[in-house]
């Protein structure tokens, strides 16, 4: 009757497969209007005024600016720093900053009165890219040994510079919230499309000055995330609210795909410089490395971003002495944020191309430079954790080696150049460092007549968040899989099981989860088939007509951490990862095509082995997408591609064979020794690509996306 | 929120019937073939008719024998057509239009009569008018875009005229292999070589009134004839092209050429025929020959960055394209072709 490592059937799949499932745009409440935003057309600059045209019939429209956040509301968004205000008072500080907000009864006459409102600017120089960034926003130093001595160990030095774009999370349903105004005008509603109700009440709360009964938060169906939906809805289900209440009707707010692009969050933009040194049988004694990301216009979440990427940009290698230092620099474009991977896919994107360049200078072949310094259990990590069990990179190498068996090349020559490279990395599971113990998440079960219900604030993004749970909870409580449902994240119904973000969902929660149903079935009394559970849990409720079983997290015991000084325990637990790549370079188009990539991943144990594979598959296609084709073209501030005929992801076509492999070494402290799988797929597959395009063309990129204009510029350089 | 205007709808029976209704509204109408650019077009408010007149029902129009192809065929029905099979750079062309889907609605009078496109233009309203609106506009109620005065182009801000560029992928293919279309209005009916259906100006792309409907497309006979459509995109689906080369040799037995045409797609407003492919005439397809013709051809190539934002690299593979599709043209082993030409190889029609 076990089901963890069975793929059951989708708890949610029926419904989005038979067109049940309501997306926010599916929704209506009666007398609902319509909101837009009117945004800044400068990157930088004051607001000399704000005009509406006094021709216009401006009847049946709700007008609000940030004078109409309420006494006792503040107009910032809470996050880490109190800089970012959900509607510009008298500064711009990128394109596209919400200004105003309107709404009407019927959403086509919004565009004709946007026009009719004209806002004045004095436009002020504006910094658009990391290259003239010099404003630091958040900086960090991790440090082990001595950098001087390690040095002076080096047979060699070898330094190079990496660059990373921008990328779009590009979840297929846009952001969208519909605020709710209570009758009683002191509280408010949300439904939207989010990863973390909570987050979004947090911010409702600030912003307009209520508490937590005041402000409700419900998860409607999302078609995805990405991190997409970390931070952003937070700002959206806030103008929709102000426009609520200022209209005191139902307000929704659904971007158009091109608003969706050109004003919400992206991937940070990276530089990563290496300066190291190797002695001649390529043994790393000495990693200095510089991590800058473009923060854009306000610090939002970059701070946690550089943390994660910092901390894994010396990849999973051992080095006795290192310095990592980590800048956040401000640009005036829209702020970037939360992406699948959150900083690590940028910085692992540099360590892996320096590998080669390591390998290459010392005439070693990359696979056994990599065998040479690959983590193994007791190594010490840059910020002084010892990795013990569950240490998994040489075996994620040797595997990855033994699936990619080579494909016989074709015998003609068709003129074809091919090459094949390979990426190593790791991927630290839940919070950085002391977070998940700050978060002091909360999550439960509750008993009903018919069966078992979690609560969890969790949210089902299209991962499999609610089939997983219930599959941890089903076979620790040993009952069917189908007598465990999940209620719908509502702020009102479910506790703060911490934001569904950073691989922690299955590895954090999925264990508060577990340790819920172990209080669970210590109220019940031993029971020996899942019909006596029935009968006892009926007993039980006779008593009491709810019962809930809430638990919290409990941090494992020998984890310590220091904020301060960035050494310790940075995550409890790693996936470790290997991605060789198979890449065909066409020289007369100069186009480059990853024809097969295989994926071998550690993530400790697959509870749904199918979604585990899925989330592989999928992370793995969106970092092809990052490495050759998703180039996020900015013009004066602004996206000049914001649609999907310029910004181009990879079709079916283009998606290379991926093998998957998924390896079982558990952690102790996971649910059945389950890690994290979401994030770490996307670390590695952009540098396999890249170092595989190096093989076979001769010429080195060290930027993505390896579009072919800049393969051509590149070939026609040697 | 993308929704079109209003607007009425007539779906006739009969040519006679449409050529009508056609003269009857005026420019107001607009054909409403397989809708798959029209209909976008019209929730960005960039064609804005006030009627619309369906080709649906019009039976007339799916016929397909002896190199007559009616306009209202699929492009995946002309795909998958034996009788076309001489005609590769048709097929060709044909297959390699957005994705299967949009293939199966989408009709070749559609595809021929295809709206140019343009960076600044393909936007919804908010969009446009945010930038201001362009020199291209829709005009109201109208069917066909109009010149905007007091628009300037974007693209080359100073120039008189606009440079939207023509992205059909069969117009190119079609004028190498020589094709005529008709054209019937209630005035009657005409014949014209294709490439006399197009103006090199973004705005009014099509020579013919608003009231006359493409009927048919005429094939001339393909013996002795070898054509190819090479398509540059950036992916394997879906895009359309950033640059096309079509072109059409008949030889001699000995490899001499008899008759040559080159047309270069998605470089300007309209398919580039390149008059210098008529100097091949006379001599066999030489490595000298075809690459003074790739240069010629790289020449008129002038790609803006008004569909794709790389200049130099289009230009570049102009030159490599026109070699490859003369080569394979020639009989060289497409295997030596590179990924387009393979690609080309694994669309070739079942037979
Ligand atoms: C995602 C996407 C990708 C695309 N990719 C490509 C591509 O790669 N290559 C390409 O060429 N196109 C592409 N298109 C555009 C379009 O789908 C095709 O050009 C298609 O062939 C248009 O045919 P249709 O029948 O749908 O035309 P419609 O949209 O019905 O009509 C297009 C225009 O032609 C006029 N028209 C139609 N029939 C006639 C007629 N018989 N006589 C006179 N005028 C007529 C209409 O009035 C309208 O102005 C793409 C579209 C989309 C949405
Ligand atoms: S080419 Fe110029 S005028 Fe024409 S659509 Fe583009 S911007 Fe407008």
């Amino acid at each position: 009757m076990k089901c963890v490592g069975k793929n059951v059937l989708r708890a949610e799949g029926e419904d989005k497969v038979t067109g049940r499932a309501k997306y926010i745009d599916d929704l209506s409440f009666p007398g609902m209007i319509y909101g837009h935003t009117v945004r800044s057309s400068v990157a930088r600059g004051r607001i000399l005024s704000v005009a509406r045209d006094p021709a216009f019939d401006w009847g049946g429209f709700t007008l609000v600016d940030h004078r109409a956040i309420p006494p006792g509301g503040r107009n910032i968004v809470a996050m880490i720093v109190e800089d970012q205000p959900f509607l510009a008072v008298d500064e711009v500080r990128h394109r596209e900053e919400p200004i105003l907000l309107i709404a009407h009864a019927d959403p086509e006459r919004l565009a004709e009165a946007v026009a009719h409102i004209e806002v004045h600017y004095a436009p002020e120089p504006a910094v658009l890219d990391l290259e003239h960034a010099t404003t630091v926003l958040k900086e960090l130093t991790i440090s082990k040994g001595d950098l001087e001595q390690g040095f002076a160990q080096a047979d060699r030095v070898v330094e190079g510079s990496y660059f990373t774009g921008a990328q779009e999370q590009l979840y297929i349903e846009p952001n969208g919230v519909i605020a709710v105004p209570g009758v009683d005008g002191k509280s408010i509603t949300v439904y939207g499309s989010m990863q973390c109700p909570y987050y979004v009440q947090r911010a409702l709360r600030l912003l307009l000055g209520l508490d937590e009964t005041q402000v409700r938060v419900v998860q409607t169906t999302t078609g995805g995330g990405f991190g997409g939906k970390e931070e952003y809805p937070s700002i959206l289900a806030g103008h929709a609210a102000l426009l609520a209440c200022a209209a005191g009707r139902p307000v929704k707010m659904v971007y158009d795909r091109l608003e969706d692009l050109v004003a919400t969050t992206k991937r940070h933009p990276a530089r990563i410089r290496h300066r190291t040194g190797v002695q001649r049988d390529g043994t790393l004694v000495a990693m200095e490395i510089e991590v800058d990301l473009d923060g854009g216009a306000y610090v939002t979440l970059s701070p946690v971003v550089l943390s994660r990427a910092s901390i894994h940009a010396t990849g999973p290698y051992r080095a006795p002495h290192v310095r990592v230092r980590g800048r956040v620099l401000q640009t005036n474009t829209p702020p970037t944020g939360a992406f699948r991977g959150f900083g690590a896919p940028q910085s692992q994107f540099g360590i892996e191309l320096h590998m080669d360049r390591i390998a290459e200078e010392l005439g070693i072949d990359p696979v056994a430079l990599r065998q040479k310094n690959l983590y193994a259990s007791g190594d010490v990590t840059a910020t002084g954790q010892r990795l013990d069990g569950s240490v998994s990179a040489h075996e994620v190498l040797e595997r990855a080696l033994q699936r990619h068996v080579k494909k016989k090349r074709p015998k003609k020559k068709d003129g074809l150049l091919r090459g094949t490279g390979v990426a190593t990395f790791f991927h630290g599971s839940g919070f950085t460092g002391g977070g998940e113990v700050k978060l002091a998440s909360r999550a439960g079960i509750e008993l009903t007549p018919r069966n078992v219900r979690l609560l969890v604030g969790s949210t089902e993004i299209g991962q499999g968040t609610r089939t997983m749970h219930a599959q941890i909870v089903a076979d620790t409580l040993a009952i069917p899989y189908e007598w465990v449902e999940t209620a719908d994240p509502d702020t009102a119904r479910v506790p703060d099981s911490g934001p569904t973000v950073a691989s922690r969902t299955c590895m954090v929660v999925g264990r508060i989860l577990q340790r819920a149903a172990l209080d669970l079935q210590q109220a019940l009394g031993p029971y020996r088939t899942p019909d006596e559970f029935r009968r006892r849990s009926r007993k039980l409720l006779a008593k009491r007509p709810a019962l809930q079983f809430i638990a919290q997290y409990d941090r494992p015991g020998d984890i310590r951490w220091d904020d301060a000084t960035y050494q310790g325990d940075a995550y409890g637990a790693y996936a470790w990862g290997c991605n060789i790549a198979d890449v065909e370079v066409d020289p007369i188009t100069y186009q480059a095509r990853c024809t097969r990539l295989t994926a071998v991943i550690d993530i400790g144990k697959a509870i749904h082995p199918l979604l585990a594979c899925g989330q592989i598959e999928g992370g793995s296609l969106q970092a092809v997408g990052w490495a050759l084709y998703e180039e996020v073209v900015m013009r004066d501030g602004r996206m000049a591609n914001g649609q999907l005929t310029n910004y181009i992801i990879p079709t079916t076509l283009d998606t290379p064979e991926i093998l998957v492999e998924l390896v079982e070494n558990p952690y102790p402290h996971g649910p059945f020794g389950a890690k994290g799988v979401g994030e770490c797929p996307v670390d590695g597959p952009a540098a396999a690509i890249l170092n595989a395009i190096r093989q076979a063309t001769g010429v080195r990129l060290n930027a993505i996306p390896a579009t072919p204009e800049k393969i051509m510029q590149a070939m026609d350089a040697r | 929120m993308m929704r079109a205007s209003p607007f009425s709808y007539f779906a006739p029976i009969t040519i006679g019937e449409v050529a009508k209704i056609l003269a009857g509204e005026g420019p107001r109408a607009l054909l409403l073939a397989g809708g798959t650019d029209l209909i976008p077009n019209m929730k960005r408010r960039t064609q804005t008719p006030a009627v619309l007149v369906s080709l649906r029902r019009v039976a007339e129009l799916r016929g397909l024998a002896n190199g007559r192809i009616g306009s209202a065929m699929t492009l995946s029905s002309i795909a998958e057509s034996p009788h076309l099979s001489p005609h590769r750079a048709l097929i060709r062309a044909a297959a390699q239009v957005a994705t299967p889907h949009i293939r199966n609605a989408a009709t070749l009078g559609g595809n021929l009569c295809l709206d140019t496109r343009c960076n600044y233009y393909n936007q919804n309203y908010e969009w446009r008018q945010a930038i201001d609106f362009c020199m291209k506009r829709a005009s109201d109620g109208g069917g066909h875009p109009v010149r905007n005065e007091d628009g300037v182009c974007w693209v080359a801000p100073g120039s008189p005229r606009c440079w939207a560029v023509s992205s059909s992928d069969t117009a190119p293919a079609l004028i190498a292999l020589g094709a005529t279309v008709t054209l019937v209005s209630i005035a009657g009916r005409r014949e014209l070589p294709l490439n006399d259906l197009y103006c090199d100006d973004g705005i009014a792309y099509l020579t013919k009134p608003s009231d006359e409907l493409l009927t048919e497309v005429v094939l001339p006979d393909a013996t002795g004839w070898r054509s190819t459509y090479w398509k540059l995109r950036r992916r394997e689906a879906f895009d359309f092209p950033v640059l096309s080369v079509a072109a059409a040799v008949k030889l001699a037995s000995d490899g001499t050429v008899l008759d040559a045409r080159l047309v270069l797609g998605a470089v300007a407003s309209h398919p580039l025929l390149i008059a210098e492919a008529q100097e091949l005439v006379g001599m066999p397809l030489s490595d000298d020959a075809i690459e003074r013709l790739a240069a010629a051809a790289a020449r008129f190539a002038k790609p803006l960055d008004n569909t794709d934002f790389a200049l130099g690299w289009r230009k570049r593979v102009a030159r490599a394209y026109v070699t490859g599709a003369l080569r394979e043209l020639r009989g060289d082993d497409p295997a030596t072709l590179g990924l387009l030409a393979r690609r080309a190889t694994a669309l070739r029609p079942l037979s």
